[in-house]
């Protein structure tokens, strides 16, 4: 009895299906093009030898890369991979084996984790590879600037890369939910693109309702604040600058903030999921 | 424990809700059926009579609107009873990126099966299944005959009591309908329950012990196929040329015994049987061990 609880075994078997499937798709190639990207802007910015501000140049640039490239893909990749089994119907033969619908949404979810995590690693490495031998070019060119050692605080770059992560691991998650109930994998991309922009937008509805809303007019402002996850959380480049410190305590209510959205979100989408006709 | 039935229907109504409206469509209506275990079973009805999904509400892959079903006892929204059932879809699609066998070995893991035993079992199968050459081949690359076979490797990995086969022989050549046909007989041989699905009697006949036609999902009749045939109650004989008055003759001799000669006619081989007694050179070849 006891062998056929809730198993990780066969959550992992899932998950490296969907990952080879990615793999197959060329998913990730087409990532290397944002890092390619990434890298011809910074080429150009050397160009105009801007000194320090040129490295947060490259910085920002860099983070909203990510994020760009990090949010299509999530969505992409997540109803992409969701649905490709459903339409194949090789869904039909996995499930028909004594697997949990939950642990097939588990095995899809760290499946495509396991692309985002590549990208994210990726992205943050090339980041902070270009800025460190731009920062030591520098500080050879202008030794003075740079008296009391390096100016980039990497760790908090490295912070802010895994800030970023777990936002993308929430949008996975509410794209696998509106897949879940979804009919097919354009309905999917679509409804996810929605609800991002409305998690990236929300907080400026917030701060307008907080100001000078009416009471009902707080309340669905505050109910929608509790439904969509607030994406600016995940977003720590804005707080910080590049040179800022990232403290323990604001990242770990970040990840506490990301895991409780990946678990409602994941909870509803097993729930709908168990419903779902193959 | 043979006593118990392989599968027990009882009253299982699916109906599939179409458009926005809320009309419905009645696939499966009050359908009731005994399966015993050691038996293979014919599920037989026309195109559209309910037959692929009866089959996925005893798998749990549709959820019934109505009544229940279980699988040697255990009713079959439990994950439980998966563990003895396998599985073959109709026009089977698997991952077309693994290897035939990266794909038995993914299901054998799925359940339960791990290590040296996992790959043990894995070679078993693909040497049952008369796929040992083409294992690391990717299943994209298989034709229909392999893909059905490799199909049964994937569904039988983790040695299953019963065994649900939908329409195994679509769109196969004669000898390929032969090869599953043994695969099948050798299933019963073992000792394990086999459903059949199909829409033709005369290509089940001859190995299920007993049969059930649905129509507009509704049970219209349960038997053996003789007597769903209508044969147990006749013979057919097949002699050297007669010429009428020796007919006349025959049909005195057999009216004398109380019995009567009920149709003449040319001999008709089956093509099937024909083409299998002598196939043709190459053929032989791709599917004769
Ligand atoms: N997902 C679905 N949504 C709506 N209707 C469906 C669905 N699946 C099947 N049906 C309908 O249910 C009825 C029975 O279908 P089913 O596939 O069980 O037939 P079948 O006996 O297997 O036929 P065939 O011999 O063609 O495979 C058909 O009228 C079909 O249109
Ligand atoms: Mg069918």
């Amino acid at each position: 009895m006891n062998a056929w609880q809730f198993s990780p075994r066969r959550v992992g078997l899932i998950a490296r299906v969907t990952f080879l499937e990615a793999r197959r798709q060329r998913l990730l190639p087409l990532l290397m093009l944002g890092a390619a990207g990434l890298e011809l802007g910074a080429q150009m910015l050397e160009e105009f030898n801007f000194g320090l501000s040129e490295l947060k140049f490259i910085a920002d640039l860099g983070q909203g890369v990510a994020a760009f490239f990090g949010s299509i893909l999530a969505i992409v990749a997540s109803a992409q991979l969701f649905f490709r089994e459903i339409d194949e119907r090789s869904a039909l033969t996995l499930l028909a084996k004594p697997v949990r619908r939950s642990e097939y949404l588990a095995g899809k979810f760290f499946g495509i984790m396991a692309v985002i995590s590549l990208f994210c690693v990726l992205m943050t490495a090339l980041i902070i590879v270009m800025l460190w031998s731009r920062e030591t070019a520098l500080m050879h060119g202008r030794p003075e600037l740079w008296e009391r050692g390096r100016h980039l605080n990497y760790a908090a770059i490295l912070a802010v890369g895994f800030a970023h992560w777990l936002g993308l691991a929430v949008l996975v998650a509410f794209t696998l939910l509106i897949a879940s109930f979804a009919q097919s994998s354009l309905f999917t991309v679509g409804v996810s693109l929605g609800v991002l922009v409305i998690c990236q937008l929300q907080f400026l509805a917030q701060e307008a309702y907080a100001k000078a809303g009416t009471l009902g007019g707080r309340w669905v402002a505050g109910f929608i604040a509790l439904l969509f996850p607030n994406f600016q959380v995940f977003n720590l480049g804005d707080v910080t600058g590049v040179e800022g410190e990232i403290g323990v305590m604001l990242l770990a209510r970040v990840t506490g903030y990301a895991l409780f959205y990946v678990g409602v979100a994941g909870m509803l989408a097993v729930f709908c999921f168990k419903r779902r006709e193959i | 424990m043979s006593a118990e039935p392989a599968v027990v229907i009882q009253e299982l109504t699916k109906d599939f809700e179409l458009g926005l409206r809320g009309t419905r469509l009645r696939a499966v209506d009050h359908l009731s059926l005994r399966i015993a275990a050691g038996q293979i079973f014919g599920l037989l009805g026309p195109n559209g009579s309910g037959k692929s999904t009866t089959v996925k509400l005893v798998l749990d892959l549709l959820s019934a609107t109505s009544g229940e079903c279980r699988v040697f006892g255990v009713p079959s929204g439990c994950m439980e009873s998966r563990r003895s059932t396998a599985y073959l879809p109709e026009s089977p699609c698997f991952h077309r990126y693994l290897t035939g066998r990266e794909l038995v070995g993914l299901h054998g893991g799925l359940c339960g099966l791990r290590g040296a035993p996992l790959k043990a079992r894995v070679d078993e199968m693909l040497s049952w299944a008369g796929l040992a050459e083409a294992a690391s081949r990717r299943v994209g690359t298989y034709s229909k005959g392999m893909l059905q076979r490799i199909g049964l490797a994937q569904a039988l990995v983790h040695d299953p009591r019963l065994v649900i086969l939908d329409e195994p022989t679509a769109g196969m050549d004669p000898a390929g309908v032969a090869d599953i046909t043994a695969l099948i007989l050798r299933l019963k041989a073992e000792g394990r329950t086999v459903i059949i699905v199909s829409h033709l009697l005369e290509q089940v006949e001859e190995v299920c012990d007993r049969v059930a036609i649905l129509d507009h999902g509704r049970l219209v009749r349960e038997g053996t196929p003789a007597e769903l045939a209508g044969s147990a109650s006749r013979q057919a004989l097949v002699v050297d040329p007669l010429n009428p008055e020796q007919l006349t003759e025959l049909s005195a001799w057999l009216e004398a015994r109380g019995r009567s000669l009920l149709s003449v006619g040319p001999f008709r081989s089956g093509m099937d049987r024909s083409f299998l007694l002598t196939p043709p050179a190459g053929h032989a070849a791709k599917y004769k061990p």
